[in-house]
C-alpha cells in the first residue's frame, strides 16, 4: 500500500505531500521523505554510483528498510517524486509506470498559469488524480 | 562424508601455514633416516617440508646438514614479494608469504592416510627440499646419486636440490672438488627447463644464494599450489553437475570448497579465498530448503556474525543439511575474517548491514519457533557487533573520501538499525513513556511490526509485586505536555495497540479469530491498515481497557482473561530476560537510567557517523533526538544547541510541518537558558509558519511573548530578523516618480503575520539604489507609533528629496518596546506567499524613480511676432508642464528695462491648444475641451498658477506695454526683455525655472521717404511709404504732416491727402505710400533758429485688428473707455528734409595714370586734383579756410600706400584755385582692383563734384619674371 507521496522541489522544499495513512501520524511520512533527500542528493552528487541510470529518471529503491520502501524519480528540472510504501514486493516496473503516470500529472498542475512555480503544489485537481494514481497503483500488473 | 567434518575443522585449526618439507643426503654416512610420508621412501636424505602459513615444506636431510643451515632457512621466512597464481592463473604477488621447514620425520607427516589425502590435500606439504653435501666424485657417483634419483623419482612433490659445501675457503683442493662435484649435480638433476640445484657454500659468501632458494622454493609452491587449484576445481566441477540430483550433498560440496578456500587462504590469495566463500554462501542458498533453522541453542540470540569458531562445524551440521542459522553467519564470519586480512572493513560494514537486514527477514520467517524477541536482539548485538570491529580495523584517510563517506553511512545505517530494535525492546518492558515521540522515532517505529511469537509470553505466577511496580509507572507517567502548551496529537510509537495485539497472539490458540486471518494475509503490513480498518470496534475498546484498566468479561472469547498493559510488560521483561544471554544487554534494559544510557550511546552513534557521512539530514535528525535527552536531563545548552542544528535543517528547505514540531523545543531551552535574543527569533519563526499549524490561540501565545519581552524585560535592544513574519513590498502600478530634489510620499504595503494587532514604535524604510551601490543608503521613517492589523496594511511615509536614480525597497526596520527588527523580506502577493521560506525573489521592480535634473517646465513667448509699442499689450507666456505637476507653483515675472507690467489689470490664463491638437478636435465632434479661462491679478509681480494648469499646457496673457519715449525714426522693431521664472513653494525645485523673453515691441509702421517728383515751379511730391511691421490689419484714418521749417505744403491743404482715402486698410506686412505736395518754404530769419523744427512729423491716425494670438492686436484697455475711442491710435513719425544742395564747391577729379602698364611691385603715382569753384560760405566760419584736410582711402590688401594717408593741403579760397594731391602708391596682387580714393573729410558730399570721375577698377599686371627674386634674401 502505498502510504505517502511527495514532491519535493529543486531546493529540496516540499511542494506537495500527500499521506494515505488513516492514522493520523503525517509527520513521520515528512520524516520519512526528508529522509530520503539524502539517498538523492547522494546519488545526484555521485554519479560515479549511480552508472548506467545516469539519465534515467527513475531512481529506484532509495534504501532498504525492514518495514517500508522508498522509491525516489528526479525530474529534469531537479524535481523529486517521492513515493513511500509498506509493499515491501513491489515490481520496478509498477513503480517505474506509477512515476511516469505521476510526472505527467505533476506536469499538468505547474503548467497551470496560476500555478507560481517553486511554490506548493494546491491544485485540487492535482490531488485527486494523484489519489486516483495511487489506488490504481499496482492493479494494472495484478489485473 | 560429514564424518570428517571434525577432522577438517580441526586440521583447519592446527595447520595454519605452509610447509616445506627437507631431506638430507650425505654420501659418507647416513646417520638417521627419514622416512618420506607419502612415498614411505626411506633416504639419507633431508626433506623440508614448507608450509607457508598455511602450507609446509618437508626437509629432506640427508647429510644431517639441517642444523648446520637451519638457521639460515628460518631467517629468510616468511618469503618477500612471493609470485603466486591465482584462480584465473593470473600472476600475483605476495607480500610476506609465511612458511615452514619441516623434516621429513616429522610426525605431522606420518599419520595420514590416503583416502583422505584427497581431501585434506591442502595441508601436504608444497616442495621438498633435498640438502646434499659431497667431497668425493666418486661417492656422489656410486651412492648419492641413485639415493637420489630414487628420492625424486617417487616424489610426487615439487623437489630441488641444495647443494651444501662444507670446503673451508683457503682449502683449494676441497672447494674444487665442491664444485666439481656440484656441477656434476647440475648435469644429472638440472634440466634445461628447469634449474634444480642450488649451492650453498657454508664458509663462502654465497649473496646470490637466497634469492636463488627463494625463487626455487617459490615456484615449487607456485607449481604445487596450481596443481591442487586444478584438482580441487575438477573436483567441486564433479560435484556441481550432480547439484540437482538427490544423491548430492552439500557436506562434500562445503568441505571441498572450503578447502579450496582455506588454501587460498593459506597462501595469502585472499581475493580468491573470499570469492569462494561467496560461491559457497550462493550456492547455499539455491539450495533452498534446510531442514532445520537452528537458533534454538543457548547463546544463539548473541550474533557470531564475526567468530566463524562460534559453534564446531559438527554442531550446526544436521542430517548431512547445515543449519540455517549458524550456517549463515558462520559464511559470513569467515568471509569477515578475509575481509578483516584484506583491510577492507567498509566492505565488512556493508555487506554486513545488508547480511543483517536479509537475515533478519529470515528470523522473521521462524520467529514462531524462536524465543521471544530473539530476531531484535540479534539484531542489536549483530549490528554492535559489527560495528565494534568494523571501526576498529578502519583507520581514517586510507580509502577515497567517497568510501570514507559510505562507510560513515553504512556505520549509521547499523547504529540506526540497532537503536530502532533497542527501542522496541524497551517499550516492550514498559519503558514507551520515555521515548520521544518525534517524527523520526515514530517513523522507525510505528511500521515496524510487533514480535509474532507463537504465543504471546505469559505472566510468570509469582510476578505480582512487579505488576505493581509496573502498574505505578504506568501511573506516573505523565504524557509530555508540549511546550506553550501546543496540542497536538501524539504520534505513535506502535505499530497497533500492544494491549491488544499481545492479547490477540494469546487468543490466537482458540479457533476462528477472525483478526488472525487477515493478519496472516495481510503479512508484514504494519497492522494499523486492515485491522483497524475492518474492526475500529475493539481498537476502541482496548484503548478503553488501558486507560480503566478493567476488566471486561466478553472481550474476544479468550480462553482467560485479557492481560493488562502492566501484565504484558512484566511479561514481555520476563520472556526478554529468558531470551538474553548478553548481560551487558540486559543491563541496558534493566533500569530506565540504563535505558537512557544505552538509548544516548546509540543515538549518539548513529548521528556522528551519519555526520561524517553523506547523510547529514539523517544525523541532524538523531542530533534532535540526543537535544530531547538532553532536555530532560536538564543539559539545556546541548539540547538548544542540537535542536538549533535540526530548526536551521527544516527551516533551510521549507520542512515547515516538521519544523513546527521541533521549534517550540528549541524556543523552550532558550527560556529556560534565558537567551532573549534566541527566544525573541525563535517565537517570530514559530509566528511566520504556516498559520495552519498552529490555533490561533498558540499563535497569540508567541505574539504575548514577543511583546512581553519587547517590553519589560529586556535591558538593551535586542536586533532581531523577521523577514519572515513582516513583508512589505511597494503598491501595485508603476513606481512613484520624483524629480531630483522634490519630497514626496511613498506609500508600501507591509503584510503583518502577527495574529493580532501589533503596535510598532517606529517604523522605517531604506531605499536602495538599483544602479549606483556605493550611495549610502538611507532610511526614511515613518513618523509616529504604527499599529500593523494582521495581513495588510498600508503605510505612508513622507520622502525627503532623493537623488537621482531609480530606487528600490531595502530594509524595513523598527522597534517593538526594545526590539528592534528587521525584514529584508519582499512579498509580492500577499499572505499566500509570505509562508514561503524558499521565496528568493529579489524585487527588481523599482518604487521610486528619481529624475535627473531636467528642465521640468518650458516657458516661451507665446508669439513671436512684434507687438505695439506704447500700448498695453497682451503678451502671452506659454507655460508647458514637461512630464512634471505644476500645483501650487508662483510665476514671478520682472520687466526688463522700458517695459512696465500693467499691475491693475487682471491677467488671463487660458489652455493653451496649438493648432495641431486643434485638427484633432475638429475632427472629433466628441472632444470637447474644457475652455478654460481662469482671470489672476498680479501681486508683486507673482502669480499663483491654478489647479487646472498642473499638467496641461496654458498660456498665459499677461499686460505688457513698452515704453519709447522718443519718435519713431523710421527705425524697425525693438527688442524688450521679460524676465520671468517659476518656483513652487510646496515643491522644492532643485532650481528654479528662470527664463529670459524677448518680445519685439514695434510702431505699426516704417516710415520711408523719398521724392517722388520734382516739379518745375519747385512743388515737390513727397511720397511716404507705410510699411506695415505688425501681424495686424491696421486701418489708417487720418494722416498729416508737420512740415519742418523751410518747407511748406503747397496749395490751400493742411498737409492731410485727399480725405476720400480713408479709411484705408494696411494689411500685415504689406505696404502703402502718401502722397504729400510739399514746397520749400521761406527761409528762416536767424532769430528764429532756436526754434527752428529739424524734422517733419508724420501723423497717422489708425485702428489695428489683431489677434493677441498672433501678435500685435488692440491694446488692452485700461480704463473703460468707448469702443470708438479705444481703437484710435496715433503714430507719429519724425521724417527729416533736407533741402537740396545745387552748386559743389569743390572738384576732385583724377588725374590720368601713367601710360605703362601697372604691374605688381612697380611704385605708381597716383594723382588727384581739387578744384574750389567757389566761395564756401560755411567753411569760412571754421576757420583754416586755406587749408583742406584729405584722406587716402585703399584696399590694404591690394595696395600699399607709400606716402601721408592722411594730411591737410594747402588751398587758397579763392574760386579757382586748385592743387594737385599725389600719393605714391605700390600694387600689392595682380588682377582689376580698386585704386585708392581720395576724401575729403571735411566737406560734405554733396558738395564735392567728381570731375573727371576716377576709374572704378584698374588693371594691375603681374610683376615681370625676374631672376633676383630667385635669390634668397
Amino acid at each position: 500500500m502505498i502510504v505517502c507521496v511527495a514532491v519535493v522541489g529543486h531546493q529540496n522544499n516540499p511542494l506537495y505531500i500527500q499521506s494515505f495513512t488513516e492514522a493520523d501520524d503525517a509527520l513521520k511520512l515528512h520524516h520519512i521523505v526528508h529522509c530520503s533527500l539524502d539517498v538523492v542528493d547522494e546519488r545526484v552528487n555521485n554519479p560515479r554510483k549511480s552508472g548506467p541510470t545516469l539519465n534515467d529518471t527513475f531512481l529506484g529503491l532509495l534504501y532498504p528498510t525492514e518495514n517500508y520502501k522508498v522509491y525516489g524519480y528526479l525530474t529534469n528540472t531537479k524535481v523529486k517524486f517521492i513515493l513511500v510504501t509498506t509493499d515491501l514486493d513491489v515490481r520496478d516496473a509498477d513503480v517505474r509506470n506509477f512515476f511516469r503516470r505521476f510526472h505527467s500529472a505533476y506536469v499538468d498542475a505547474v503548467s497551470n498559469p496560476f500555478h507560481v512555480p517553486g511554490k506548493k503544489i494546491t491544485s485540487r485537481t492535482f490531488a485527486e488524480r494523484v489519489s486516483t494514481i495511487v489506488k490504481s497503483f499496482g492493479l494494472s500488473s495484478a489485473g | 562424508m560429514a564424518n570428517f567434518l571434525a577432522q577438517f575443522q580441526s586440521i583447519k585449526s592446527s595447520c595454519d601455514h605452509l610447509i616445506i618439507a627437507g631431506t638430507r643426503a650425505h654420501t659418507k654416512e647416513q646417520k638417521k633416516k627419514f622416512t618420506h610420508p607419502s612415498s614411505g621412501i626411506k633416504s639419507s636424505c633431508c626433506i623440508c617440508n614448507l608450509n607457508f602459513h598455511h602450507e609446509c615444506f618437508p626437509v629432506e636431510d640427508v647429510s644431517d646438514l639441517w642444523p648446520l643451515v637451519k638457521k639460515g632457512f628460518e631467517e629468510r621466512l616468511p618469503f618477500k614479494r612471493a609470485c603466486l597464481n591465482n584462480k584465473t592463473r593470473n600472476p600475483v604477488f605476495v607480500e610476506k608469504l609465511p612458511a615452514e621447514y619441516i623434516l621429513t620425520t616429522d610426525a605431522r607427516l606420518r599419520s595420514r592416510f590416503p583416502h583422505e589425502l584427497a581431501l585434506f590435500w591442502f595441508r601436504e606439504p608444497y616442495a621438498t627440499v633435498i640438502l646434499v653435501t659431497c667431497e668425493d666424485l666418486d661417492e656422489f657417483k656410486t651412492i648419492l646419486k641413485p639415493r637420489l634419483k630414487l628420492l625424486v623419482q617417487n616424489d610426487e612433490r615439487e623437489w630441488f636440490i641444495v647443494f651444501v659445501s662444507k670446503a673451508p675457503p683457503h682449502n683449494d683442493q676441497a672447494t674444487k672438488m665442491a664444485k666439481k662435484v656440484y656441477a656434476k649435480l647440475e648435469v644429472d638433476f638440472s634440466s634445461k627447463k628447469r634449474e634444480r640445484c642450488c649451492k650453498l657454500d657454508i664458509h663462502g659468501l654465497e649473496i646470490n644464494f637466497w634469492e636463488d632458494l627463494e625463487s626455487k622454493i617459490t615456484e615449487c609452491i607456485r607449481n604445487t599450489l596450481d596443481r591442487r587449484v586444478q584438482f580441487y576445481e575438477d573436483e567441486i566441477r564433479k560435484l556441481s553437475e550432480q547439484r540437482f540430483l538427490p544423491v548430492w550433498n552439500f557436506c562434500n560440496f562445503f568441505i571441498l570448497k572450503e578447502s579450496l578456500a582455506f588454501m587460498f587462504e593459506m597462501s595469502h590469495l585472499h581475493e580468491d579465498s573470499l570469492r569462494e566463500y561467496d560461491e559457497l554462501e550462493l550456492c547455499y542458498l539455491e539450495t533452498g530448503k534446510h531442514r532445520d533453522f537452528g537458533g534454538m541453542d543457548r547463546g544463539d540470540d548473541h550474533a557470531a556474525l564475526l567468530n566463524p569458531g562460534n559453534k564446531p562445524l559438527m554442531q550446526i551440521v544436521q542430517d548431512d543439511s547445515f543449519r540455517e542459522f549458524e550456517f549463515r553467519q558462520y559464511l559470513f564470519a569467515s568471509q569477515a575474517k578475509l575481509l578483516f586480512k584484506l583491510n577492507r572493513p567498509f566492505e565488512v560494514a556493508s555487506r554486513g548491514y545488508s547480511f543483517i537486514i536479509g537475515f533478519s527477514k529470515s528470523l522473521v520467517l521462524h520467529e514462531s519457533i524462536l524465543p521471544f524477541c530473539m530476531r531484535e536482539v540479534w539484531i542489536i548485538t549483530a549490528c554492535m557487533d559489527l560495528i565494534k570491529a568494523t571501526a576498529s580495523h578502519y583507520s581514517d584517510g586510507l580509502v577515497a573520501p567517497d568510501i570514507e563517506k559510505e562507510f560513515y553511512r553504512v556505520q549509521g545505517d547499523l547504529y540506526s538499525l540497532c537503536r530502532i530494535k533497542f527501542m522496541r525492546l524497551a517499550y516492550l518492558i514498559g519503558y514507551g513513556a520515555n521515548i520521544e515521540r518525534s517524527p523520526a522515532n515514530s517513523a522507525s517505529l510505528s511500521m515496524l511490526p510487533w514480535p509474532k511469537p507463537a504465543v504471546w509470553p505469559s505472566v510468570p505466577p509469582d510476578a505480582s509485586s512487579e505488576v505493581l511496580v509496573k502498574e505505578k509507572m504506568i501511573l506516573q507517567a505523565t504524557p509530555r505536555v508540549k511546550h506553550f502548551g501546543i496540542q497536538r496529537k501524539q504520534l505513535p510509537l506502535e505499530p497497533s495497540v500492544l494491549l491488544r495485539e499481545a492479547n490477540r497472539r494469546r487468543a490466537s490458540l482458540s479457533a476462528g479469530n477472525v483478526f488472525e486471518l487477515f493478519d496472516g494475509r495481510s503479512g508484514f503490513n504494519n497492522g494499523s491498515g486492515p485491522e483497524l480498518r475492518m474492526s475500529p470496534a475493539p481498537k476502541a475498546h482496548a484503548i478503553a481497557i488501558s486507560r480503566t484498566n478493567s476488566t471486561p468479561g466478553n472481550f474476544e472469547s479468550s480462553i482467560d482473561r485479557p492481560m493488562r498493559l502492566a501484565e504484558i510488560y512484566v511479561a514481555a521483561e520476563h520472556a526478554l530476560q529468558t531470551t538474553i544471554s548478553d548481560p551487558d544487554l540486559w543491563k541496558s534494559l534493566s533500569s530506565l537510567a540504563e535505558f537512557e544510557q544505552k538509548y544516548l550511546e546509540l543515538s549518539k552513534g548513529a548521528a556522528d557517523n551519519y555526520n561524517r557521512s553523506w547523510w547529514k539530514r539523517h544525523g541532524v535528525v538523531l542530533d534532535g533526538e540526543i537535544a530531547a535527552v538532553c532536555y530532560k536531563h536538564g543539559n539545556f545548552d546541548l539540547a538548544a544547541k542540537s535542536y538549533e542544528k535540526v530548526c536551521a535543517l527544516y527551516a533551510g528547505e521549507g520542512w515547515q510541518d516538521l519544523l513546527a514540531e521541533v521549534l517550540p523545543n528549541l524556543a523552550e531551552c532558550q527560556k529556560i537558558l534565558n537567551d532573549q535574543a534566541g527566544y525573541l527569533s525563535s517565537c517570530v519563526r514559530l509566528l511566520s509558519l504556516d498559520k495552519g499549524l498552529f490555533l490561533t490561540k498558540e499563535r497569540q501565545l508567541f505574539q504575548s511573548e514577543v511583546v512581553r519581552l519587547a517590553h519589560s524585560e529586556m535591558k538593551h535592544p535586542v536586533p532581531l530578523d523577521v523577514s519572515s513574519l513582516i513583508t512589505f513590498s511597494g503598491n501595485s502600478g508603476p513606481p512613484l516618480e520624483l524629480c531630483d530634489g522634490d519630497p514626496g510620499t511613498l506609500s508600501v504595503t507591509v503584510w503583518s503575520g502577527f495574529p493580532d494587532d501589533i503596535t510598532l514604535e517606529s517604523l522605517s524604510l531604506t531605499l536602495t539604489a538599483t544602479h549606483n551601490a556605493d550611495e549610502g543608503i538611507k532610511a526614511i521613517r515613518s513618523s509616529g507609533a504604527t499599529i500593523l492589523k494582521p495581513g495588510r496594511n498600508t503605510i505612508t511615509l513622507s520622502l525627503p528629496p532623493q537623488k537621482p536614480g531609480s530606487y528600490v525597497l531595502g530594509v524595513l526596520t523598527g522597534q517593538i518596546g526594545q526590539l528592534r527588527f528587521r525584514s529584508h523580506n519582499f512579498s509580492r502577493g500577499g499572505p499566500a506567499d509570505s509562508d514561503d521560506l524558499m521565496s528568493y525573489e529579489k524585487p527588481t521592480r523599482p518604487i521610486l524613480k528619481v529624475f535627473k535634473p531636467r528642465s521640468l517646465v518650458d516657458l516661451a513667448a507665446a508669439v513671436s511676432s512684434a507687438f505695439l509699442i506704447n500700448e498695453p499689450q497682451w503678451v502671452g507666456i506659454i507655460v508647458t508642464p514637461i512630464n512634471y505637476s505644476l500645483k501650487g507653483a508662483v510665476l514671478h515675472i520682472d520687466t526688463g528695462p522700458g517695459l512696465r507690467i500693467e499691475e491693475s489689470h487682471v491677467i488671463e490664463m487660458e489652455r493653451y491648444s496649438n493648432t495641431s491638437e486643434n485638427a484633432d478636435c475638429s475632427k472629433n465632434d466628441g472632444c470637447t475641451v474644457a475652455e478654460e479661462l481662469t482671470r489672476m491679478t498680479l501681486k508683486d509681480g507673482r502669480v499663483e498658477l491654478p489647479d487646472w494648469a498642473n499638467k496641461i499646457t496654458s498660456v498665459l496673457w499677461v499686460p505688457v506695454c513698452a515704453i519709447s519715449d522718443g519718435l519713431a525714426q523710421g527705425t524697425s522693431a525693438d527688442s524688450k526683455t521679460l524676465l520671468f521664472w517659476l518656483s513652487n513653494p510646496h515643491l522644492k525645485f532643485s532650481a528654479l525655472i528662470d527664463r529670459t523673453l524677448a518680445v519685439h515691441f514695434t510702431d505699426p509702421f516704417h516710415v520711408s521717404t523719398r521724392v517722388a517728383d520734382k516739379c518745375d515751379d519747385g512743388t515737390l511730391l513727397l511720397q511716404v511709404i507705410l510699411h506695415s511691421q505688425v501681424k495686424a490689419s491696421v486701418t489708417i484714418y487720418d494722416a498729416w504732416l508737420d512740415l519742418q521749417d523751410g518747407f511748406a505744403h503747397s496749395g490751400e491743404c493742411d498737409g492731410r491727402p485727399t480725405s476720400a482715402f480713408f479709411p484705408l486698410v494696411v494689411s500685415p506686412t504689406s505696404r502703402a505710400a502718401i502722397l504729400f505736395s510739399i514746397c520749400l518754404g521761406t527761409t528762416v530769419t536767424k532769430d528764429d533758429v532756436k526754434a527752428m523744427r529739424s524734422d517733419s512729423i508724420l501723423n497717422i491716425t489708425y485702428g489695428i485688428t489683431g489677434d493677441r494670438a498672433l501678435g500685435a492686436h488692440t491694446p488692452v484697455p485700461m480704463e473703460p473707455i468707448g469702443p470708438e475711442d479705444a481703437q484710435r491710435l496715433t503714430f507719429k513719425s519724425a521724417i527729416v528734409l533736407q533741402q537740396p544742395v545745387l552748386d559743389p564747391c569743390l572738384a576732385l577729379g583724377f588725374l590720368p595714370l601713367p601710360l605703362s602698364d601697372l604691374r605688381v611691385g612697380q611704385l605708381v603715382t597716383m594723382k588727384w586734383r581739387v578744384e574750389r569753384l567757389k566761395y564756401f560760405e560755411e567753411n569760412a566760419v571754421l576757420g583754416n579756410n586755406d587749408e583742406i584736410l584729405y584722406e587716402v582711402d585703399a584696399n590694404t590688401e591690394h595696395w600699399m600706400i607709400a606716402g601721408r594717408k592722411r594730411g591737410h593741403v594747402p588751398l587758397s579760397m579763392k574760386k579757382g584755385s586748385r592743387i594737385e594731391i599725389s600719393v605714391l602708391c605700390l600694387p600689392l596682387i595682380a588682377g582689376y582692383v580698386r585704386p585708392p580714393q581720395l576724401g575729403l573729410p571735411r566737406v560734405d558730399d554733396t558738395n564735392i563734384s567728381c570731375n573727371p570721375p576716377g576709374p572704378h577698377l584698374v588693371c594691375v599686371l603681374p610683376p615681370a619674371l625676374s631672376s633676383s627674386f630667385c635669390i634668397p634674401a
